[in-house]
């Protein structure tokens, strides 16, 4: 009799401790609004005398599906800290869905196929900028439009645009918001998170606006005769969120150096810490820039590392030494360092060493709180101090020592985390790199191993281009659908930085 | 002059010791116990009662008194005292010992209505960082929170001294920001003129910043390096206060506490110090992290035997100089007979500098040099005062010496062009016969 009871009390322990019908009933809610994202390109259409329908037909879906998800999920509108994990896991992969469905409607057949039309979708909202696009001119421009729109929505994060406009998120909104947010803490700005989340789209509008002005400007005073309104608007809407999608099939190689500069320097806004950009120029606390310690190592970075690959392009002879030397080096590094994934030149050809260290930038990434993807400065400079401490203590074992970062005390839970976060990223990277290798072979795609390693880092740090076919003037087309499918899962683990997802494959997780 | 005093414990008495002579006591306390063994004793009326109660203060007589010297060892109780007492009767001064330090920089930004804040944590540590920081000294005492030192040395032959010895002052090249306030030549105070000279045998008595003390230091030290390494064993508030004011002073410190997560949070608090979770009597620690080559150490632990046990060990692995806190004061005879070089007494230093207030309402501080012969005040300059606005190269030459002024909470070191201005606080070096004199004139 005991060994029944105690056997029914333990089968019903394994029942779900999920809610996995309010966790649908937010994403619901989200999805619907998503379809208003669609008039902007629907306007573009019509100002270009292109069809309007394949941004209305979608626009029409996701409302309803959005729509009729909360409908048939009501009455369970309360999501507690456990659902948070899987409505932003599942509100990354609708916004995907939301991204394909225009290329699947517009009959291109560049981008006719689901997996294609979802991965571009993917990119585009994780900010990755790889394309399946061969002939990338031979979109329509609201199709081109749309294709950029994706990564400016996606870059400051979707759920943060939902809590700064929705009503919806007032409760329980932080805890999403720190799922999603990139970096091991955030800060708050103002003390209510809302507020936060306002206050960094409108300095994220903002950056996007004067960025366009600057590549304007350039297009209008013939500084750049390449440069275009349309160009200007578009490729703000992909440098500010580091995206890296490009209205032309050779990336930013046809522009000319005026606007590389440009955006050069908006890609490095853009990698920088928004809490601290906001705090230093809106509120004018400019010395706070100089006492970050993220920010310093971040920048030194970035300059050391144009440094490396300016020497090495002027010694290659890729270009005579000089301000082209110099404006490609930093182009590039910061264009991949920042995960942004633009490229002045075809750098697929370059030496094996710059190659090299072009991959292993991918691994770095820009600041906590800012649109880059990858592992993230702060965590590199917190990995460091760790090894240091272990040093340390292997000498005195008795030592006992803070890690500090920003000369606060990191407490030694997010330590643990940030080990935890670089041991993860490393390990996906290996087994998307080992399934891609393995894929290849399988599906008879020609794949060198380190064309399976960039394409695995490219995507899983959201930068984009990887070399080999997948190059920055090239496309992930030729890739085999299995392969665009660990993509896909790639740049949605690493644009949530891992854990939000992963821990969805646990069973702690979903047992009561 | 009226005080009354709240809390009898272990500060309570020791401050009713140094006043009960002069002047006319009331103690409040909440035990009967300790009210009754300190009427026995002294000459003092008793409150039994809160001190932190409007009636309790009432009762005890505050609306006449001229000082409230508030010492229980809570904080809070404390603090309400003085609160009190300044609604009801806002000529009494207050006086609030507190060990939390939040209270103190509220005081310093003049956000807490008290007159006078002494901590505990903090007196110990600086009569710790003045013992360790000039070797060479013989006595040392600093003043203006810690912006002004004054420091008696011996001039010995052999010395880095040299290059004085012989030159007349206004010539020799003293150390910044510092100068000669007296010299005492066989048992005579010798009014340092710019003619005058520094010999062989004299005392001298230098007033400075701690940095130009430190110079002087070296100077005059024979062999005795500067202490730059020390080992503070317990991290307790006592240990940390003290290792922050030595690091302060730019000297390496490392820390020793038994409890982890103690160790855990001291480590957080002070970046530059380094923390070790141990228990301080491990010879085997010990000697791995060599903490024999400390040049002091400094025991500072909830336990008296503790410290007592591990100094002489700390000492048996080459530790020169122990200094050991001590909190029950029957252990100092104890400690120093045993060879612990020196043990300070948290509540008697805390006693020392509650007490100092019920002197003179101006006066802020007061040290005295060579037993009682001389003595240093800070005292705060009257605006009707004859002395002021005039350079100093005016004013008459007595034995007395301003040896910095502290304006608007920053303290400098006059010259003979300077002067001083109404509401200066002054550190003067005087004979203690002439302090009086000196205090009307100013």
């Amino acid at each position: 009799m005991i060994t029944t009871a105690r056997l029914r009390r333990a089968v019903r322990r394994e029942t779900i401790g999920v809610d996995v019908r309010a966790a649908l009933n937010l994403v619901g809610a989200l999805f619907k609004y998503l379809s208003l994202a669609y008039l902007f390109p629907a306007a573009i259409a019509l100002g270009y005398d292109e069809s309007p329908w394949p941004f209305l037909a979608s626009a029409a879906i996701v409302a309803l599906v959005g729509a009729g998800l909360e409908a048939v999920t009501q009455g369970k509108e309360h999501v507690g800290a456990r659902e948070g994990f899987l409505t932003v896991a599942l509100i990354w992969l609708f916004a995907a869905s939301a991204g394909a469905l225009p290329y699947l409607f517009s009959g291109d057949a560049q981008l006719a196929s689901p997996v294609d039309a979802y991965f571009e979708g993917m990119s585009g909202f994780t900010t990755t900028g790889a394309t399946i696009v061969t002939e990338i001119e031979t979109l329509s421009h609201s199709m081109l439009m749309w294709r950029q729109f994706t990564q400016w929505l996606g870059g400051m994060g979707i759920i943060v645009l939902a809590l700064a406009v929705l009503p919806r998120l007032r409760v329980g909104g932080r805890q999403l918001f720190e799922q999603e947010a990139p970096g091991p803490e955030i800060e708050p700005l103002t003390s209510s998170i809302r507020d936060t989340a306002r206050r960094l789209w409108l300095l994220y509008i903002a950056i996007t606006a004067l960025c366009a002005l600057a590549l304007s400007v350039v297009a209008w005073t013939g500084l750049d005769g390449a440069m275009s309104t349309f160009d200007a608007l578009a490729h703000a809407f992909s440098s500010v969120p580091t995206g890296g999608f490009s209205t032309r099939t050779r990336s930013f190689e046809d522009f000319g150096a005026a606007s590389q500069w440009i955006v050069a320097v908006v890609m490095i806004l853009g990698g920088a810490n928004f809490a601290l950009l906001y705090m230093a120029f809106v509120r004018g606390r400019l010395r706070m820039l100089g006492r970050d310690e993220e920010l310093r190592v971040y920048l030194a970075l970035l300059c050391l590392g144009s440094l490396v690959l300016a020497l090495e392009l002027v010694s290659e002879g890729e270009f005579a030494a000089g301000e082209e030397a110099i404006r490609h080096g930093v182009f590039q590094v910061v264009s991949i360092m920042t995960t942004s994934g633009f490229a002045s030149a075809d750098f697929a050809l370059w030496s094996p060493l710059a190659l090299v260290g072009l991959v292993g930038l991918m691994f770095i990434g820009g600041s906590a709180g800012s649109t880059a993807g990858a592992i993230k400065v702060v965590r590199h400079v917190v990995i460091g101090k760790i090894l240091r401490r272990e040093l340390d203590q292997t000498v005195h074992p008795e030592i006992v020592s803070a890690v500090r970062f920003n000369r606060r005390p990191v407490d030694e839970r997010t330590v643990r985390a940030v080990i935890a976060f670089v041991l993860l990223y490393i390990g996906l990277f290996a087994v998307g790199a080992l399934l891609l290798t393995i894929d290849a072979a399988v599906a008879d795609v020609r794949v060198t191993p380190f064309e399976a390693i960039a394409a695995a880092a490219s995507t899983l740090g959201n930068v984009g281009p990887a070399v080999g076919f997948a190059g920055p003037m090239g496309s992930y087309e030729q890739f085999s659908d299995w392969s665009k499918i660990v993509m896909i899962a790639l740049m949605w683990l690493g644009r949530l930085e891992i854990i939000p997802v992963i821990v969805l494959f646990t069973r702690s997780y979903w047992r009561a | 002059m009226r005080i009354v005093i709240v809390g009898a414990g272990q500060v309570g008495s020791t401050v009713v010791e140094a006043l009960h002579d002069e002047h006319e006591l009331a103690v409040i306390d909440l035990d009967a116990a300790r009210l009754s063994a300190l009427s026995y004793r002294y000459d003092l009326a008793t409150i039994e009662g809160n001190g932190a109660s409007r009636g309790t203060l009432l009762e005890a007589g505050i609306r006449n008194a001229d000082l409230l010297i508030a010492c229980t060892s809570r904080d809070e109780p404390n603090i309400i005292a003085a609160v009190f007492t300044r609604r009801i009767s806002p000529e009494t001064r207050t006086v609030v010992r507190t060990t939390n330090v939040e209270y103190l920089e509220a005081w310093r930004e003049r956000e807490l209505d008290v007159d006078l804040i002494v901590s505990p944590e903090l007196e110990t540590a600086y009569a710790i960082s003045r013992i360790i920081g000039v070797p060479a000294a013989r006595q040392t005492d600093v003043f203006a929170e810690g912006q002004v030192q004054i420091v008696e040395f011996d001039v010995e032959p052999g010395t880095g001294a040299a290059a004085l010895i012989g030159q007349p002052l206004k010539d020799a090249r003293v150390p910044d920001d510092s100068r000669v306030a007296s010299i005492i030549r066989g048992g005579r105070m010798i009014v340092p003129r710019g003619t005058e000279s520094v010999q062989v045998g004299d005392r001298v008595i230098v007033i400075g910043s701690p940095k130009a003390a430190r110079e002087w230091s070296s100077l005059m030290a024979r062999d005795r390096k500067r202490v730059d390494d020390v080992v503070v064993f317990g991290g307790g508030r006592i240990g940390v206060t003290v290792a922050r004011v030595l690091l302060g002073q730019g000297i390496r410190v490392r820390l020793i506490e038994s409890d982890r997560d103690r160790a855990r949070s001291v480590a957080e608090e002070l970046p530059q110090a380094r923390v070790f979770h141990a228990t301080g009597v491990d010879p085997e620690f010990l000697e791995r992290e060599r903490i024999g080559h400390a040049r002091a150490g400094i025991f500072a632990m909830r336990d008296d035997p503790k410290n007592h046990y591990a100094a002489t060990l700390a000492k048996l692995h080459g530790v020169e100089f122990t200094i050991a806190v001590v909190h029950d004061a029957v252990s100092m005879d104890v400690f120093e007979r045993a060879g612990v070089d020196v043990a300070i007494n948290p509540r008697v230093v805390t006693a020392e500098e509650l007490v100092r207030f019920a002197h003179d309402p101006r006066t802020q501080q007061v040290a005295m040099l060579e037993g009682d012969r001389y003595e240093v005040l800070d005292i705060t300059v009257r605006p009707d005062s004859k002395l002021v606005n005039r350079p100093f190269s005016e004013l008459p030459m007595t034995g007395s010496v301003v040896g910095a002024i502290v304006r608007n909470g920053q303290a400098f070191f006059p010259h003979r062009g300077d002067m001083m201005m109404p509401g200066d606080r002054v550190i003067v070096f005087t004979e203690s016969a002439r302090a009086q004199e000196v205090e009307r004139a100013l």
